[in-house]
């Protein structure tokens, strides 16, 4: 460990190995940590890994046919792996997810209704939908319409306010800028930010847009085929030559086209590492 | 040439399982010379069931469709001779094909559903499909004032009529096997393969560019025209057809054939079909130590065992007896290989320290 | 149409939309068809036979405690079976019910016989006819039936539209996964929706027996009522309903007009009907049809 942490990680990831049916290997051995109270962005190309990865923190459920067989899944230095998800928010680890990320048949103020919130007053219940419409004050004007008419940002709005209600400690966030406007996701950013300094909330953010992710986050990790290849401080990540190649569109020529190959060359030839 | 030999080569496997179907074979062809009447009256029963039981595991085992048609299905055969050869005194040339034809028929047409629904609605269709052959059925015997259902002659050809129970027995061996044969055939072919596509997922099976459509169309027509047949053998075989043979509990019976034989699996239908064939009496034989009260109604008794049963299956073995077979097997298969290497010296040496004599 | 007719009509309408809010629940809930709703449904009019002899005296009594092992019955159902089936194909989960079905038929027939019950006269109860208009005539027990469903449709609709475990019972419906993600325990809401099932099922097999007496055969009219389920749409009340309403009328007007064996025939050919014209239901949703 290079990077000798001043305090207990929230989230603590060690070797991580996660299968779809039980023989498509999917992580092979990812290890990350998330300090409370930070930003960490997980990037990477389609099919890396990043999505597998937030569903192995927040759970699976029978029909995934996933499971995690090796490593383990600290998150304030319980073992959590395996659990269902509906543990896991329980305990604060709340997804927005990827893709069905809202109730389409249910109207934006049913989609927070339905958040089953630990320890929560009806007090403390409303003051909770407040907070998210004082966050997302777009949302307010909508509460009565049936979010699958919301265009994707209102959608977008409406997964980190549902998940906002189940009162995460740490929030995951799977692909914030997926399929929306620059404007609406600078937008979405500041807020994310804003969320983590105003709520106290660490978030782990899975982007494939590297440029958004690194402006925002405060360290991360470069994930390729299951494998962590990179990672450090946000800033020092957005200076480094190869990121800025492969994953900035700054690249200058194309003959590598993922970072691993970059690296392993010189130390393993040309033949691949089995894994 | 080559081609069908090969292909016969990859339905028999390897010598020793050659060995082991030429034995079975035997077997099966001896079987109705040493066993008693009511043993002989068994297993034509279970032959009957066979060929439901394969027709029904192609399209719910294979395919994956849920139908609750069959005991519809195969009171369309059996009323198909019913009422040919009571309205028209037709032979079983005749009166055979038309059932066929009448279960492709209603396959096509209880099928069609299956082309805008998936999975669950198409069983609701063929349980339309089972209530209208039964009240057409009933409708028959009521019209014509047959309190007893239709008598049926055997059939024959010339002077000779199959009434034995043996002749029998071969009959149905004949057309047991010949709904094997199909059920293997259509396993290895694209069909088959097309079939197990559908079963895990419609829009996959797309996406490989297999025409979804005719595949289920025809999971649902050659399930029909099986089982109708083989309701048409069970009419001759039986001498006469009544609806009240038809029942749900007859469809649950089926169903409870691939679940417990092993759903997907070809020798699991007739393994299932067996074990449901003689369940029944099982059940009596139990029932004979139970208080009075219960020998009543062994019939109500049947049904329970037989939802535990199913139920045992559905939770534990989902895979069936065929599951089971498969894991004694491994189990044999991995005791042989752990102990191999310690008997070697041993069977080299003559007598091993510690075996048993 | 007499008005003697159409309070006919009524009356099975109600029965049916009665039995099929169960399946609805069930389904909407957890995309699990049950087939043995019938059986259930003969298995709560067969325990009000037990309370019924039990407490003979105290009418109230016996009933209440026959509609909450109404209750209870589904969340066995669901802790016992189906729970272990959560997330596993469907089609294992339809073949479960299939098997309890037949399980329960036989169970009922060992305890029970096939003789036939009536609860109504263990409590001295009389059925007598009442004339609520001119000419139209119920049994007290019918006019109980139809008074019934109504309750217990406005109150599942308030329930589904309102509360908070009424939402999430849809929102499971709709996704599982991210309901499990927002914090709802799955099998919470599963056993609630078998639960729910099995109370109304229980209801009307109890106001069935009230009215005309409980034997083996009770379980038919659980697999008539469900094209009316069907008909409407499996994931909306409201087309329960109304499927009902145009079952009941169909079979009604065929056994008046055409030929009374056609009873239990009728509703599955008003469903072939429905399912070659919209197969979703006339309520359903559309996209609920790939999910089946
Ligand atoms: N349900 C599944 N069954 C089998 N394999 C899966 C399943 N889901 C994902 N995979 C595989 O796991 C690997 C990682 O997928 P994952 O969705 O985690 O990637 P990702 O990094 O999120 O990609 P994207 O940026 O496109 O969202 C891929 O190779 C994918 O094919
Ligand atoms: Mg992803």
């Amino acid at each position: 460990m290079t990077n000798v942490p001043q305090a207990a990680p929230l989230l603590a990831i060690d070797d991580l190995r996660v299968a779809y049916h039980r023989v498509a290997v999917a992580l092979h051995g990812v290890t990350l940590r998330v300090m409370p109270q930070t930003i960490v962005a997980l990037v990477g190309n389609n099919g890396a890994g990043k999505t597998t990865a937030l569903r192995a923190i927040s759970g699976f459920i029978g029909v995934d046919d996933a499971r995690v067989i090796g490593g383990s899944i600290r998150f304030a230095g319980r073992r959590i792996e395996n659990e269902p998800p509906h543990a896991n928010t329980a305990r604060g680890i709340v997804l927005v997810p990827e893709r069905d990320k809202v109730f389409p048949n249910l109207t934006v103020a049913e989609n927070l209704t339905v958040a089953a919130t630990r320890r929560a007053s009806s007090a403390e219940r409303r003051r909770l939908d407040e907070l998210v419409f004082a966050l997302f004050p777009a949302l307010a004007p909508l509460r009565a319409r049936l979010a699958g008419l919301l265009s994707g940002g209102e959608r977008q709005m409406l997964a980190f306010g549902s998940a906002i209600v189940c009162k995460p400690e740490l929030l995951l966030v799977d692909e914030l800028s997926l399929g929306l406007a620059p404007v609406v996701v600078d937008d979405l950013a500041r807020r994310v930010r804003a969320i983590r300094r105003e709520l106290g909330i660490t978030v782990l953010l899975v982007e494939q847009n590297v440029g958004v992710a690194l402006a925002i986050a405060d360290y991360g990790y470069v994930i390729e085929s299951g494998h962590v290849v990179l990672e450090g401080p946000a800033g020092e990540l957005r200076g480094r030559p190869e990121i800025q190649q492969f994953y900035l569109g700054l690249a200058t020529g194309n003959q590598v086209r993922r970072y691993r190959a970059l690296r392993e060359r010189p130390a393993n030839g040309p033949g691949d590492r089995r894994q | 040439m080559k081609d069908a030999g090969s292909s016969d080569l990859a339905l028999f496997g390897t010598p020793a399982r050659r060995i082991r179907l030429a034995v079975a074979l035997v077997a099966l062809l001896l079987l109705p010379f040493v066993a008693s009447p009511f043993l002989l009256d068994l297993a034509n029963q279970v032959l009957l069931a066979v060929i439901g039981a394969l027709a029904l595991m192609l399209l719910t085992g294979f395919a994956g469709l849920i139908s609750l048609g069959t005991a519809g299905l195969l009171g369309a055969g059996a009323y198909t001779v019913g009422v040919l050869v009571r309205e028209a005194a037709a032979a079983f040339w005749v009166t055979l094909p038309a059932a066929a034809l009448l279960g492709a028929i209603l396959g096509l047409v209880f099928g069609l559903p299956s082309l805008r629904l998936r999975g669950l609605y198409l069983a609701i269709s063929t349980l339309g499909l089972h209530f209208v052959v039964v009240y057409l059925g009933g409708e028959y015997e009521a019209r014509e004032a047959l309190s007893t259902g239709v008598m049926i002659d055997p059939p024959s050809i010339g002077r000779f009529s199959l009434t034995s129970d043996i002749g029998w027995y071969f009959v149905l061996l004949a057309f047991a096997a010949l709904a094997l044969l199909i059920s293997v055939n259509l396993k290895r072919s694209r069909t088959g393969r097309a079939w197990r596509a559908l079963r895990e997922r419609d829009v996959v099976a797309e996406a490989l560019g297999i025409d979804v459509h005719r595949f289920k169309l025809l999971a649902f027509v050659v399930s029909a025209t099986m089982t109708s047949v083989a309701g048409a053998l069970f009419a001759y075989y039986r001498n006469f057809v009544s609806i009240d043979a038809f029942s749900l509990y007859l469809t649950v019976q089926y169903v409870a054939m691939i679940i417990i034989g092993g759903m997907g699996s070809i020798p699991g239908a007739l393994l299932g079909a067996a074990f449901v064939m003689l369940f029944p009496y099982a059940i009596e034989a139990a029932a004979g130590f139970l208080p009075s009260r219960f020998g009543n109604v062994v019939f109500a008794l049947d049904y329970a065992a037989f939802g535990v049963v199913m139920i045992l299956f559905l939770l534990l073995e989902p895979a069936g007896l065929m599951g089971i077979w498969h894991r004694i097997r491994a189990a044999f298969a991995a005791r042989r290989a752990t102990s191999a290497p310690k008997s070697a010296p041993g069977s080299a040496s003559g007598s091993a320290p510690g075996s048993a004599p | 149409m007499s008005p003697q007719l159409i309070a006919n009509i009524v009356v099975l309408a109600a029965i049916y939309a009665l039995v099929s809010a169960g399946y609805v629940l069930v389904y909407r809930v957890s995309h699990v068809l049950n087939l043995a709703h019938g059986e259930l449904m003969m298995i709560g009019a067969y325990i009000l036979v037990a309370t019924a002899g039990l407490f003979s005296g105290n009418p109230i009594l016996a009933l209440l405690l026959a509609a909450v092992s109404g209750l209870v019955m589904g969340l066995v159902v669901y802790a016992v079976l189906m729970r272990w089936l959560t997330g596993e194909a469907v089609l294992a989960a339809v073949l479960v019910t299939i098997a309890l079905g037949i399980l329960l038929r036989g169970l009922s027939i060992l305890i029970w016989t096939t003789q036939q019950f009536y609860p109504a006269a263990i409590f001295g109860w009389r059925n007598p006819p009442v004339h609520i208009l001119p000419g139209v005539q119920i049994s007290v027990a019918s006019l109980a039936i139809v008074a019934l469903t109504i309750i217990v449709y406005a109150a599942l609709f308030l329930f589904l539209q309102f509360t908070a475990w009424g939402v999430r019972m849809r929102a499971a419906g709709q996704n599982p996964l991210l309901a499990e993600q927002r914090g709802i325990r799955l099998h919470a809401v599963y056993a609630l929706a078998w639960g729910l099932s099995t109370f109304t099922a229980s209801l009307a097999g109890m106001l069935l027996s009230l009215d005309s007496g409980v034997e083996s055969t009770m379980a038919t009219i659980g697999l008539k009522a469900f094209p009316a389920a069907l008909v409407g749409g499996l994931d909306s009340l409201f087309g329960a309903l109304v499927g009902a309403l145009i079952v009941a009328a169909a079979e009604i007007a065929a056994i008046q007009f055409v030929n009374p064996l056609l009873s239990d025939v009728v509703p599955f050919l008003v469903l072939l009907l429905v399912l070659a014209v919209r197969p979703w239901g006339l309520f359903g949703s559309r996209e609920q049809l790939d999910r089946v």
